[in-house]
């Protein structure tokens, strides 16, 4: 990575003089096509020449996956009204909120595939208008700003959908979840799992199901998914992203129905002091951002 | 017998057969020319030209494991040789060899950064100070959660 300035054979000129500045725009364009938007970004600075083939709508209409009309109904017209194809990329590469902005959905920068998070508040949770039994939280933590506890239940089922065209792909449905609550004292996050109880007794059941056919079920202790997140992550007391399975979209229309749920029904004993924040559904294999470790935002 | 001049006056004599993968000299021949002068394209890269059209004019079945051999050989060129034949190949229009240099010009310089690519190319930056500022401003969202090592933003 990086430049090599010390590679003696690339430097000087061709015999004829021809060199990437002479390049016309179109050709340019087509060497885009091969290249990410952060790449295609990058070189826009270069010259008139590069800039121009930045813009050109062919290399971002090549980069939008093909709902990229559906997402932009999503917003307001004044939105996008009158956007280039890369005008339109960079709008949809950030989250784009709908269902009551109780799900979002946007673009990863580098590969135009979808991403797609659901709040805790879009889903049906049992006995969540019962204080005694769930909560929740402002936290800066969610990118929905909040956040539902789990105080104590001896029914733990919750359960949520979506509906939305994505594009041909495979994608990985996963969990975030929180053992424990948290805060902030004195600018330090606190984790507190005094209240955490009751799972160690059954292993908690995630299903996932579409319309198209497909199906994943994995049941585990929280205990054990704790300890493979603290094995992977090398710290507890953070949020883990539990993953249930992979499902395949193999066509855009008709729209793909995802059906989720994480259950602990077993009413001989309660369970509680766990945070849920939302379900994430990214494309399988998504290149991981650098800079955070994290999936692209 | 058809002859092609380059921009440096040398004359190389092809077969019409092998020559018409490029749809600028086909066009000709169908005009019944038998001499093109070719005034964009010199000595050097018209050679690389007729030897990569001379490899591809016989595709049949047996040698469609030697073509691929040859063309990646072929592509381990420097940077500025490849730039030419890309000019040439656009001008002379043989779509086969674009749509190889393509993806391997792609690959030689998107890890490069601006500054660098300008110093080794002597590229003349043909924006004002304030043109450029304001497209690295406009470019930013492409890059946020990620991160490009080594620019000068």
């Amino acid at each position: 990575m990086g430049a090599s300035l010390s590679n003696a054979a690339e430097n000087g000129f061709a015999a004829g003089g021809t060199g990437l500045g002479d390049i016309p725009e179109s050709c340019v364009a087509c060497v885009f096509m091969y290249l990410t938007p952060p790449e295609i970004c990058n070189l826009a600075r270069l010259n008139r020449s590069f800039r121009g083939a930045a813009s050109s709508d062919a290399v971002w209409e090549a980069k939008l996956p093909c709902n990229y009309p559906y997402m932009l109904e999503l917003l307001p017209v004044c939105r996008y009204e009158g956007l280039s194809k890369k005008g339109i990329f960079a709008l949809l590469s950030r989250p784009v909120s709908f269902d009551n902005d109780n799900k979002e959905v946007w673009l990863d920068t580098i590969s135009g595939r979808i991403c797609m998070s659901i709040s805790s508040k879009a889903m049906l949770i049992t006995s969540s208008e019962d204080r005694r039994h769930w909560n929740w939280f402002p936290s800066d933590e969610s990118r929905f700003q909040v956040v539902a506890y789990c105080q104590q239940v001896w029914w733990f089922e919750v359960s949520g959908t979506v509906k939305f065209p994505f594009p041909p792909d495979i994608y990985t449905l996963t969990f975030r979840i929180h053992i424990g609550k948290f805060h902030k004292r004195l600018g330090r996050r606190v984790s507190n799992c005094e209240h955490t109880h009751g799972w160690e007794l059954g292993p908690i059941r995630f299903e996932l199901s579409t319309s198209g056919g497909h199906r994943a079920v994995s049941e585990c202790l929280l205990h054990d998914i704790e300890q493979e997140d603290a094995k992977v992550k090398n710290k507890r007391g953070c949020w883990i992203e539990y993953k249930v399975g992979e499902f395949i979209v193999s066509r855009s229309d008709p729209v793909t129905e995802v059906r989720f749920s994480m259950k602990q029904i077993d009413c001989t004993h309660s369970k509680g002091g766990l945070c849920l924040d939302s379900v994430s559904i990214t494309p399988s294999n998504l290149r991981r951002s650098r800079r955070t470790g994290s999936f692209c935002k | 017998m058809i002859t092609l001049q380059s921009s440096d006056k040398d004359v190389f004599e092809i077969e019409q057969s092998i020559l018409i993968q490029s749809g600028t000299i086909k066009n000709m021949v169908e005009d019944d020319f038998t001499f093109i002068p070719l005034p964009s394209v010199d000595t050097e890269t018209l050679i690389k030209i007729i030897e990569y059209m001379k490899k591809h004019a016989d595709k049949t079945d047996s040698k469609e494991k030697n073509i691929k051999e040859f063309d990646k050989d072929f592509m381990k060129k420097t940077l500025n040789e490849l730039f030419a034949l890309v000019f040439a190949a656009n001008y002379l229009h043989i779509s086969s060899l674009l749509e190889l240099l393509y993806p391997s010009i792609a690959d030689r310089i998107k890890d490069k950064i601006t500054e660098a690519i300008r110093q080794i190319f002597s590229i003349r930056c043909d924006f004002t100070p304030e043109e450029e500022r304001r497209i690295i401003m406009d470019n930013k969202w492409a890059h946020e959660g990620t991160e490009i090592e080594g620019t000068l933003d």
